[in-house]
């Protein structure tokens, strides 16, 4: 409970009558003023699409945003997702990118964050240059990566050759195998300064005495790590996890500049499918339907992410 | 006595071989993350100096043989169609991005502040709406909002822009200022309305100054993210005096696509901002990601 004024405290003391919950949203109109800008935008910009999205999912719509021809067929936009081979090729392909950049990034951002976290010359400076590919934007990181992955004029592909490696720069994105791995590389290298950024913050409140004592009584750097830093960045590497996995499971610039989501649906993820099913083939209804079962799936990821958060609250003892 | 010195003295050596070969591990690591960051902005950078010839050898030229500047001072000549398209592009985003952070600031300060210092009914349920819009992809919102916005006469204007960046910039804005304010002091409030302050003055006068870090490292995170965001900007907007940098590029790349040079200055000037911005003001981003999110 936090406690705001002498009035407030007089205010709560007063017995609940019938009202209650009406009488207590009263005495507190004045403290609505302050979030309403903020409810107001998000009602506006989220409850309305929200509402439209999962309306429109179960209606046949014409092409075009000539929405009055639409004709109501319940479930019939659902089955046919989830009878069509696309649709399983697009999920198999959104896990492998979800969980390998999620997964990826963090280890390489928890790890880059233990090794900065030791003073050393020209620690700032590096931290800085590790944080730069999370700044710029994914559309100019796409570029430089595809200039990167050239399949004539690349770097990668002339440092190979020059190497004896291979007889001529291998084609990495237009290469069904090759595709989604390529991708994931640059979405890591965009991704990992974040995990980074989250883990440098939570080492330093790890204690430096719990540390001293693990030191004092013989525990080694691996044992002091598992057993006192661990233990205490376990929320935050929960929130950051999480974080990235919704990140990840949303990202549609690297693969839509990058291939658009070919060759032959190889790098397509569920955004980009949605994307091109609604701008590209027009197919409103059946994007709609696609959407709200995304929808479904991360209003489970989002529990399990406001579970870990207000874990963090109730352990302060203030809501 | 003794045997607890020499104990601990042995624990000491123990300990001064096993963490030399984990800071050798995290040196190296370091150097691999060094490279692979580093290597991509580098070969950008170089790549921009060079002539289109000069760029599709095979073997590339490490280092061009003829550096030039030219792609830059294309880009940058108010004279000719390409620098005045991507001029143009760079003034939108110039506004939208200010606007954007302007608006988050003066919404999220509020409303961060009230979740932080009353408890009216209903608080935690709007305040973890507000950070379950972080969950939901841009992709769910953009049809719908593109009929309102067409409903509402916003399409092809920067307002459209506006109004939706704001959105997305709040929930972490929101959270991040909220940590800041668990953790000031209410007496410090207090003493202040005992003096004879309002709430409001005790609010500009005491809370603003110590959630400054806050209010930056806010102000950092709606500007980058309005900055770099593509896929509103890429449907809500048509008409090319009006694209902002992310979607002006890669309209006019797609257009010629073996313009590497070009693409990668362009790349190059369009990162400048959001980079130099963010390395001036970083440790305030650290600072409030400390206090605000993690430390809570």
């Amino acid at each position: 409970m936090t406690t705001v004024t002498g009035k407030a405290e007089v205010r709560r003391r007063l017995p609940p009558g019938r009202f209650g919950v009406l009488r207590k949203i009263w005495e507190h109109r004045a403290d609505y003023a302050y979030v309403l800008p903020a409810i107001a935008v998000m009602l506006v910009v989220i409850a309305y699409p929200i509402y439209y999205t999962i309306e429109l999912s179960f209606f046949k719509t014409p092409p075009g945003l000539q929405l009055r021809d639409k004709t109501f067929i319940g479930f019939g936009n659902y089955t046919a997702i989830l009878t069509s081979d696309v649709f399983w090729r697009v999920t198999w392909n959104t896990v492998i990118w979800t969980i390998g950049s999620t997964f990826i990034s963090f280890v390489l951002g928890f790890a880059a964050a233990l090794a900065l976290h030791r003073d050393f010359v020209g620690r700032g400076v590096l931290r800085a240059i590790l944080i730069i590919p999370w700044v710029i934007s994914a559309v100019a990181a796409s570029y430089i990566w595809k200039w990167i992955y050239h399949s004539d004029f690349g770097i990668i592909g002339a440092v190979l050759v020059g190497l004896g490696l291979a007889d001529r720069p291998p084609n990495f994105i237009d290469n069904v195998s090759t595709v989604l791995p390529s991708l994931i590389v640059v979405n890591i290298w965009r991704e990992f300064p974040f995990a980074m950024i989250m883990m440098m913050a939570g080492l330093q409140t790890v204690p430096d005495q719990l540390l001293r004592a693990a030191e004092v009584d013989g525990a080694n750097a691996w044992q002091r790590f598992w057993h006192v830093t661990f233990p205490h960045l376990r929320n935050v590497s929960t929130v950051t996890i999480l974080l990235l996995a919704v990140a990840n499971f949303n990202s549609f610039i690297i693969p839509w500049i990058m291939t658009g989501g070919g060759p032959s649906n190889a790098s397509h993820i569920w955004i980009t499918h949605i994307y091109e099913l609604a701008f590209g083939r027009q197919r409103w209804g059946v994007a709609s339907a696609y959407s709200v079962l995304l929808f479904l799936i991360l209003m489970t990821l989002g529990y399990f992410y406001v579970r870990a958060l207000s874990g963090n609250d109730r352990k302060e003892g203030s809501p | 006595m003794s045997t607890i010195a020499e104990t601990a003295s042995r624990a000491q050596t123990r300990r001064r071989v096993r963490v030399d070969g984990w800071r050798w591990g995290g040196r190296i690591f370091l150097v691999f993350m060094l490279l692979y960051t580093a290597v991509p902005m580098i070969w950008m950078l170089i790549t921009s100096i060079k002539s289109g010839f000069a760029a599709t050898q095979f073997p590339p030229q490490w280092w061009p043989d003829e550096p030039t500047l030219a792609s830059y001072q294309k880009l940058l000549d108010p004279q000719n169609s390409v620098g005045q398209d991507f001029l143009r592009f760079f003034w939108n985003s110039l506004f939208v991005s200010t606007a954007t952070t302007i608006l988050s600031v003066i919404v999220a300060v509020p409303a961060a502040y009230a979740f932080s210092r009353f408890s009216f009914p209903g608080r935690n349920f709007l305040f973890f709406t507000v950070l379950l819009r972080n969950m939901f992809p841009a992709v769910i919102f953009l049809v719908p909002l593109f009929i309102l916005m067409r409903a509402i006469g916003l399409v092809n204007t920067h307002g459209s822009l506006i109004l939706t960046y704001l959105t997305f910039g709040l929930p972490l804005a929101i959270w991040l200022l909220k940590g800041f304010y668990d953790n000031i002091p209410v007496q410090l409030e207090q003493a202040a309305r005992i003096d004879g302050a309002t709430r409001f003055q005790a609010f500009i006068l005491i809370v603003m100054p110590l959630s400054t870090p806050g209010i930056i490292a806010t102000a950092i995170y709606s500007f980058i993210g309005a900055w770099n965001e593509y896929i509103y900007a890429y449907t809500f907007l048509s008409k090319n005096e009006q694209l902002t940098l992310p979607v002006g590029i890669q309209r006019f790349f797609s257009e010629n696509t073996t313009d590497f040079p070009g693409l990668m200055a362009a790349s190059f000037m369009m990162s400048v901002p959001v980079v130099v911005l963010f390395l001036v003001l970083q440790r305030y981003f650290v600072r409030a990601l400390t206090e605000g999110a993690v430390k809570h």
